[in-house]
């Protein structure tokens, strides 16, 4: 006797945020709730049609019950994990094995506290795993910009990005948020007044790393069938992986530059036709910089490397040869922990994203995490 | 006003070795009895040949730096007092991609070169919590002439 499951392809019909804001003052449940809603009437659906819940942050069945869905035939709480691409990905094999029908996939993420009230010694925090600490807090090791630090220090010895190419980078993202209504940083920014700005860890500045803020971001992934009978174009998924090469100790990775998004690209071009070539545009979790770098080599978009130089000449720009983070990333929307790379990718095959709008985009690549882990999704147009 | 306290270590008996080596001054890697591998972060199982026979054992405290980043903030109120400080990830000499989390000392950020080869030190953060740090064997050999 086997497990029954169909292979059912499976279509991305509505996506949504909360009132995303510095310090909110709202609850998980209240940006899970928003972000549903908005979710729903994206894709014109009512909250009885949702049959199953997947999320990060705050309970998929306590969201479920309190927004009236239908009983749930498959639900998944997910914990520390490559960010959205887990409750997303799951959802998607939920609704292609059949299991499901209509599901909704979460990320749900409240501000972390600043560094100040960390050195005030007011706050502390979150550790994966409590027993490691003692092998990184009598060092000074508390925050995830220390193990970007690393990371940054080791990638500029082994490839031509300096700097410089960091501060590219920052500039060319902020023009993107430029062109989005919703980016909560909409001033112009240079690369002169990003090297101007204090180290965090060295090389790191506040500009390499995503802007806290509470977030809600929803997802409804359905059937092919039922996608066809929408209000929205429907965005299919073409192929999908998930890597984990390592425990969560970021600090002492055996290989700081190739690290699980290598092995995650691997698995993602292994399960489609489509190669690195057909990518009309990138969305590449920008948690910190250096992790965007380090996707656009893994996925094959710039030779080894070569992110640096490939940012600074205006590839990833408007107009470049791979637009990338077109919605400003997580630097200038507020970290959404990946859910916005899977909207803005969405957005961009609907051709719905206005004065940012690639041309012509029918092939959008976004991915989650870096180090120990990661998840990559490939999505077309019809 | 009071120097604040540093982070206190864990109630862990499975990682005694460690502390009461660096107190003792020697630094300990969990090692496995079976095949000789050293395994860091300490774990019951060795990831080479699954026995679960591991104890700490000294090594040599010889080691090259692999990564490094300065810290100007503090996210701890210890450290306040402490920045800027070089946090590293060195590999030690007993085995390739042996990665440890550490401080760097006795050298300027602007001086630092991954690759550098370095040498093992200890710094005592209260009477329990004695860290090992790392200094370039350069310095080292200063510090001896000095002595
Ligand atoms: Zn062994």
């Amino acid at each position: 006797m086997t497990v029954r499951t169909s292979n059912r392809r499976v279509a991305i019909v509505g996506v949504g945020y909360s009132q995303v804001a510095r310090n909110s003052g709202l609850s998980e449940r209240h940006h899970a709730a928003q972000a549903a809603i908005a979710a729903l009437a994206d894709a014109g659906l009512k909250a009885g049609d949702i049959d199953g819940v997947g999320t990060w942050g705050g309970d998929a069945v306590d969201f479920a019950w309190m927004m009236g869905f239908d009983r749930l035939k498959w639900s998944l709480n997910v914990g520390v994990s490559p960010a959205f691409i887990t409750p997303a990905y799951h959802a998607v094999q939920a609704v292609a094995a059949g299991h499901a029908d209509t599901v909704m996939a979460f990320r749900i993420m409240m501000q972390q506290p600043s560094s100040a009230a960390l050195a005030a010694g007011g706050a502390m925090l979150g550790a994966p795993n409590p027993g490691d600490t003692q092998w990184q807090y009598p060092y000074g090791d508390f925050s995830p910009t220390q193990w970007a630090g690393l990371l940054m220090n080791r990638y500029m010895h082994e490839s031509d990005c300096t700097e410089e190419h960091f501060a590219k980078f920052a500039e060319v993202q902020r023009n993107w948020a430029l062109l989005n209504d919703n980016a909560l940083q909409r001033e112009a920014l240079s690369a002169e007044q990003y090297l101007s700005m204090p180290y965090i860890t060295k090389p790191l500045r506040i500009l390499d790393c995503d802007y806290p803020c509470d977030s809600g971001s929803a997802v409804i992934f359905t059937t092919e069938e039922r996608a066809r009978d929408l209000q929205q174009p429907a965005v299919f998924v073409d192929a999908m992986a998930l890597s984990a090469i390592h425990d969560m100790n970021f600090e002492i990775l055996p290989d700081m530059v190739r690290t699980s998004p290598a092995h995650c690209a691997e698995l993602l071009w292994s399960r489609t036709g489509l190669k690195p070539s057909d990518v009309s545009t990138a969305h590449l979790y920008d948690g910190f910089s250096v992790i965007t770098l380090q996707w656009l080599e893994a996925l094959g978009l710039c030779p080894p490397g070569q992110a640096g130089p490939f940012v600074a000449e205006g590839n990833t720009s408007l107009g470049g040869k791979v637009p990338t983070n077109t919605d400003g990333g997580a630097i200038n929307v507020g970290r959404r922990h990946g859910a916005n790379f899977c909207i803005e990718a969405v957005k961009q095959l609907r051709g719905q994203c206005g004065a940012r709008q690639v041309e012509g985009a029918d092939v959008s690549v976004w991915a989650n995490a870096v180090g120990p882990f990661s998840g990559a999704m490939l999505l077309t147009k019809d | 006003m009071n120097q604040p306290a540093p982070p206190p270590l864990p109630d862990d008996p499975s990682t005694a070795y460690f502390w009461e080596g660096t107190r003792a001054g020697e630094l300990r890697i969990l090692r496995c009895r079976s095949c000789g591998f050293y395994v860091h972060m300490p774990r019951p199982v060795c990831r080479n040949c699954q026995s679960m026979d591991l104890a700490g054992e000294k090594v040599s405290g010889k080691a090259t730096l692999y990564a490094f980043t300065e810290t100007h903030k503090a996210f701890h109120p210890f450290f306040v007092s402490r920045v800027p400080y070089l946090l590293a990830t060195v590999e030690l000499a007993e085995q390739p991609h042996l990665h440890f989390l550490t401080n760097l000392v006795g050298i300027a950020e602007a001086d630092v070169r991954i690759g550098m080869q370095l040498e093992v030190a200890f710094e005592e953060l209260s009477p329990e919590i004695v860290i090992p740090v790392f200094r370039p064997v350069a310095a080292m050999a200063e510090g001896s002439v000095a002595s």
